[in-house]
């Protein structure tokens, strides 16, 4: 797992938002790190009842502060599609300003310092937010109505050239393409109004994604007089827009990225480090440190030895390796917290129904009874995350409201039962210790991106199957997801479904008719479940159904969900810090306070 | 001899192309840089095309290895195309990643040449002594270790040597993560400080391999030297032990050590990349790995050419060093 | 590239008088002749007390990984113990984080390992004694090709292209074999090249010539033999340069890929447990530096029985 630096996962994160919904739930609950880190999920300035954020008070300052995380920022723009990665977030997070934070429980709460009220009203749906007066990027600029409407242009889809190609390039259009208008009554108010209803609209500006860029930037590098006149059909302005939009913000050139949030950019070393400085324009109280400095350390063990040599305070790491979590809890006499949590992205194993073999039910059957998810998830997440389980579900993460475990008593991890289930349906163990029926021996392939720890999932794998008359080999390709997965050229696919943000995504994955349902599994209950689900205004009213879809899809046996990958932090010297799973460890970054 | 440099330098222009040619094909036509957006939920292949068409990804293999040489004959040696690393231009990751790397190579080959050659001098002129012995041994153990595993094991030390100091009272000294930050502020010695504590045990790792090799070539070298006639034609003539040394066999032998750490530079080069991994200095290693991982053709396009103009200058030099020095060879 | 005698020095040459003296002189192509500096260097390397001291510990590894898992009760596929065990009666070199055998996995690896590094030599120094002497005895075009494809693999570095063939076509043992064998030959050929270049100038060949031998004659006959100590240590230093640098690439995740494994993958997967769990990182270690150590004083031991000019066998 050592190797997990080299891993190519982009670590995609989608442009908007995560599951909003505003009881709160979601998926990582802080589990296996040291007891009081737990209360760290919560914000020092979050009011847990009213579900709001002021920056506190009182702080005094805590100097300079060393981050380590896995992989390097590349772009202050992180909404582009080639940029667009977890690691900007990390750092974005705490430098543009947003209408919503997102706690460690995942609870979403009204960001005060930059927005005074949000006012909801439906048929047609219109959110309208009260911004605070007076507020600036670090250049002076004035922040408000302008930035969120340069946002709604360049991700709502709505920009089309006139051969229906899009001006932007936006990692995710999700949510903002329900946005029908966006207009500035005045420059501290935003109204919205929707085409349709849409019921987490709390991720859009800053809530599910980074805040809104400047857009006195645009204007003036675009050359451009006033942004609010360019409406999406304005095809020369665009162009302009577009084109800065795109590309325009590559490297580092500090004047074009000011900052709306507590910090700034300062310094950018690309690939080693980034500097963030406390924002003198920012309104909020001052405190917390002055300055921190974020490194890239690909390799989880090096960064948990630069911890140990007290060159970092803090350790984030998305990719956490088994022995470098063993490492720091070590560390806990030398005054080390540690804390960990399972994210919101889940591997798990693809079953190709268009293969001959598993097209049998009773084969899919003793292939789940055979696998030991308790083995594979305690061996490679349970040394991060203490008491990890597997997941039970397709749909929902554990914590969430609608959570069901479907999966445990259809993989057990027996090569007894899933010997008898094969004997039952006329399989015959042969000589070579592989059942066969029909000339047609049980052997299949397991096909997967070379990351190590799918490698070592297979490895798990392969001794589980043997001992059930099962053969599986591996089939590592690079290539796996690009052009193979997509077209069924698999029997057995291992990969993970990165952070799906909506339950309606879903349904493209796991309906008989969906775009991206490339095992080909058919559930009639499950198709009628989910084309239910989508059409549903009120969030609560879609958890049934999509509760629905996911049983009737676990009895198809399609697709095995083994576990979600996990993240882990780590911090000596500093009082309270938690790795939120998608904003990283720096969204309460100002309110950090040096310990002894 | 201005001559023979710039035929050779022209020489190394096709192979280049070559080499170019051969690595951007591969790199390319075996895997799409895009491939892991489709593994996220609700992208439609549109959306894929619409970034393949703007990174211009989507072009036959043999049209983008033309548009790469093209533009980068004219100086532009393109962005990525990688997911994530937001168009990086690929001459400026690859340049800074250079300098990381640079950094390391060349404090380490001069202490390995100094060290090694002396060393290796001294071991031969008191040959089956207790130092030859003790120098041979050592040099045998140091190059019979992977690189990385020295690196491994003096960072490990390292940070107990650390815990020493502190206990002592003192500042930590030795870092273990990446190259030092905050540049050159501070006062002189917190500068050494710095410094030195941060590429201590990187170069130590890096140098043992060289060294071992240099001493042991110089050893070699200057057996056989200590042999020759013309050194027992010295030694005949009543010259004294320190002058038939240094004057005669010293020179000679100096010149397949000094042609071998020209050449050597590649190898070094490579024994940093590993170094380099081992403490997170995030350079040509990791430009290269990210870049092979991630299917970007035109970062390792850029990668290739800087490393191969850096090693056809330092096999030029070693060229024009031994012709330089043995008067037998003639550059023509 | 580690231990090379000098090749372009003037002085006595090669495989000639001193130390062969007794066996009478004169007959310098004589076969009778080379069979007897045969065997004085067998015995002179016999009488090498390191090197065949390490030629046991080497034949005792090769015996350790080859036959060692007929006698072992865990297999290397066995991932069914516990995760990090201590060592232990049962597994004394305790298990690896999936819970395999460490014992087992070495053997394994140490297998592949040598594998690798026998394939890498052989090839390499075919490849390289064969392209450097008819670079150096023919000269002119063949020279220039031989050496322009010298300069080819010299600039491309082996790291980048290793990377891109193993990730892209195949990571397995014989594919990064023969990715490190064909970067590995260069160096044999210079020497080679360089050692033709001053042989070549010698009487004893200009005589051969005249007599009307073939190059291919010359080449094997007469220049080969010649270079036959500075040919049979390159190709034994090989196998030990092979070793670390199949190590280096497995660590930087680029070598070989699982269902192989190597020593490098098995450090690489483990390293970090030096300081908690030593014996993870220290056991593969120590395989990997007593391979190419004895490797290396094998090559020594060789060199000096090899060196008629060597009059004193060291301890």
């Amino acid at each position: 797992m050592r190797r997990t630096k080299f891993v190519s996962a982009v670590a995609l994160v989608s442009g908007a938002a995560l599951a909003l919904s505003a009881c709160g739930g979601g998926g990582g609950s802080g589990t296996g790190g040291d007891a009081d880190v737990a209360a760290m999920a919560v914000a020092k300035g979050e009011n847990e009842k009213e579900l709001t954020y002021t920056s506190p008070d009182g702080l005094s300052s805590a100097g300079t502060i060393s981050v380590s995380t896995d992989k390097p920022f590349t772009s202050y723009n992180n909404e582009t599609a080639d940029a667009n990665n977890s690691y900007n977030t990390f750092i974005l997070t705490p430098v543009l300003a947003a209408t919503y934070k997102v706690d460690g429980n995942q609870k979403v709460i009204l960001n005060k310092d930059v927005v005074e009220s949000v006012e909801v009203a439906t048929n047609p749906q219109k959110v309208t937010y009260k911004l605070k007066k007076g507020l600036t990027w670090s250049d002076g600029a004035p922040w408000g109505c302008k930035d969120f409407y340069l946002t709604w242009l360049s991700r709502s889809g709505k920009s089309k050239k006139a051969d229906g190609s899009s001006y932007f390039l936006p990692a995710s259009t999700s949510g903002y393409e329900k946005i029908a208008e966006l207009a500035c009554p005045d420059p501290q108010t935003v109204v919205t109004t929707y085409a349709e209803n849409y019921p987490d609209y709390k991720g859009l500006f800053g809530g599910g994604d980074t805040g809104p860029l400047p857009a006195h930037i645009v204007e003036k590098q675009a050359g451009i007089p006033d942004l609010l006149k360019v409406t999406p059909t304005d095809a020369a302005s665009l162009e302009k827009i577009a084109t800065f939009w795109n590309t325009g913000w590559k490297g580092f050139t500090k004047d074009l990225m000011p900052a709306s949030g507590p910090y700034m950019i300062t310094d950018w070393k690309q690939n080693q480090s980034i500097t963030l400085e406390r924002n003198p324009k920012w309104p909020g109280p001052k405190g917390g440190p002055d300055k921190i400095v974020v490194k890239s350390v690909p390799d989880s063990v090096a960064q948990a030895q630069a911890l140990e040599n007290g060159e970092n305070q803090i350790l984030a790491s998305m990719q956490p390796d088994a022995n470098a979590a063993d490492r720091l809890r070590n560390l806990n006499s030398q005054g080390v917290k540690y804390g960990s949590e399972q994210g919101l992205t889940f591997e798990h194993l693809d079953l190709n129904f268009r293969n001959p073999l598993l097209s049998d039910k009773e084969v899919r059957k003793a292939f789940f009874m055979a696998v030991n998810r308790k083995d594979i998830t305690d061996k490679l997440v349970g040394p991060v995350v203490k008491d990890a389980k597997p997941m039970g579900s397709l749909i929902f993460y554990p914590g969430e409201d609608g959570y069901q475990d479907h999966y445990s008593d259809k993989s057990k991890g027996s090569a007894d039962e899933a010997k008898k289930i094969l004997e039952a349906a006329g399989w015959k163990l042969g000589g070579d210790g592989v059942y066969a029926k029909d000339g047609q021996r049980l052997s299949l392939k397991v096909s997967h991106t070379d990351i190590p720890r799918r490698k070592k999932t297979v490895e798990i794998l392969m001794g589980q199957a043997k001992a059930a008359g099962i053969e599986v080999k591996d089939d590592t390709d690079p290539n796996f997801l690009d052009g193979r997965v997509d077209k069924g050229d698999y029997d057995i696919a291992l990969f993970a479904w990165s952070g799906a943000p909506f339950k309606a995504d879903k349904k493209p994955i796991y309906h008989s008719a969906g775009t991206q349902n490339w095992q080909k599994v058919v559930s009639p209950a499950a198709d009628a479940a989910l084309d239910k689900a989508v059409t549903q205004t009120d969030p609560a009213a879609a958890i049934p159904l999509y509760k629905e879809a996911d049983k009737a899809l676990s009895e198809e046996y399609a697709s095995l969900p083994l576990f979600q990958t996990p993240n882990m932090w780590a911090f000596k010297g500093v009082d309270r810090v938690w790795h939120q799973s998608y904003f990283g460890a720096l969204w309460n970054a100002n309110e950090w306070q040096k310990t002894s | 001899m201005i001559r023979y440099i710039i035929r050779r330098l022209l020489i190394s222009i096709p192979i280049l192309l070559v080499g170019t040619f051969l690595s951007f094909v591969l790199v390319a036509s075996l895997g799409d840089p895009l491939s892991e957006l489709r593994a996220k939920p609700g992208v439609t292949e549109a959306d894929v095309q619409a970034l393949a068409q703007s990174l211009g990804v989507d072009k036959p293999i043999l049209v983008r290895y033309w548009d790469w040489l093209t533009s980068f004959v004219q100086g532009d040696w393109g962005t990525s195309v990688a997911l994530g690393q937001a168009r990086a231009d690929v001459y400026t990751v690859v340049t800074d990643a250079l300098w990381v790397t640079a950094q390391l190579v060349i404090f380490a080959q001069l202490l390995a040449l100094v060290l090694g050659v002396a060393v290796g001098v001294l071991a031969a002129v008191r040959q089956y002594s207790i130092f030859d012995y003790t120098a041979t041994s050592l040099a045998f153990l140091a190059f019979s270790m992977p690189v990385f595993c020295v690196a491994i094991i003096l960072k490990s030390y390292g940070i107990q040597f650390n815990n020493l100091l502190t206990s002592m009272g003192a500042d930590r000294w030795l870092t273990t993560a990446g190259p030092p930050t905050g540049g050159f502020s501070g006062g002189f010695g917190e500068v050494i400080f710095k410094y030195s504590g941060t590429f201590l045990l990187p170069t130590l790792s890096l140098m043992l391999i060289s060294f071992a090799a240099y001493s042991r070539f110089q050893r070699a070298s200057m057996l056989e030297t200590l042999h020759s006639d013309y050194v027992r034609t010295a030694r005949a003539k009543g010259l004294s032990q320190g002058r038939v040394i240094f004057r005669h066999a010293f020179r000679n032998a100096l010149i397949p050590v000094v042609t071998l750490a020209a050449l050597n530079v590649g190898q070094v080069f490579t024994g940093a990349i590993m170094t380099e991994q081992v403490f997170g200095w995030n350079g040509m290693g990791s430009v290269l790995v990210s870049a092979v991982r991630q299917y970007d053709p035109n970062m390792l396009m850029g990668w290739l050419v800087v490393v191969a103009i850096s090693v056809v200058v330092f096999n030029l030099v070693a060229d024009v060093l031994y012709a330089y020095l043995d008067p037998r060879i003639r550059l023509g | 590239m580690a231990d090379v005698t000098t090749p372009t020095t003037p002085g006595p040459r090669p495989a000639s008088a001193t130390a062969a003296g007794r066996a009478g002189s004169g007959h310098e192509f004589d076969s009778a002749k080379t069979r007897t500096q045969g065997q004085i260097v067998l015995r002179r390397f016999l009488r090498h007390r390191l090197a065949m001291t390490s030629f046991a510990v080497l034949v005792l590894l090769v015996l350790f990984a080859f036959a060692g898992p007929l006698f072992w009760s865990f297999s290397y596929e066995d991932s069914s113990s516990g995760s990090y065990l201590a060592p232990s009666g049962a597994h004394p070199l305790g298990t690896t984080e999936v819970g395999k055998d460490m014992l087992a996995l070495l053997m394994r690896g140490t297998q592949y390992s040598i594998e690798i590094a026998l394939v890498v030599s052989l090839l390499a120094t075919a490849m390289g004694v064969v392209l450097g002497a008819l670079a150096g005895y023919l000269r002119g075009f063949v020279d220039a090709t031989v050496m322009r494809l010298v300069d080819l693999l010299l600039i491309l570095p082996y790291i980048a292209v290793a990377a891109i063939i193993i990730r892209t076509v195949s990571g397995s043992w014989y594919m990064v074999a023969l990715v490190l064998a064909l970067f590995h030959w260069m160096q044999i050929a210079r020497i080679t090249r360089a050692e033709t270049l001053s042989l070549a100038q010698r009487e004893f060949v200009e005589a051969a010539r005249a007599c009307g031998a073939g190059t291919w004659r010359i080449i094997f006959k007469h220049l080969v033999p010649n270079m036959i100590g500075s040919i049979t240590v390159n190709a034994t230093l090989t196998v030990a340069t092979a070793v670390l640098a199949e190590a280096g690439l497995s660590f930087i995740g680029l070598g070989v890929q699982l269902p192989d494994t190597s020593l490098g993958v098995i450090v690489s997967e483990n390293y970090p447990q030096v300081v908690q769990r030593p014996w993870l990182f220290w056991g593969p270690f120590l395989v990997i530096v007593l391979i190419s150590l004895t490797i290396n004083f094998i090559g020594d031991g060789l060199r000096d029985a090899f060196d008629p000019r060597q009059t004193k066998v060291r301890a």
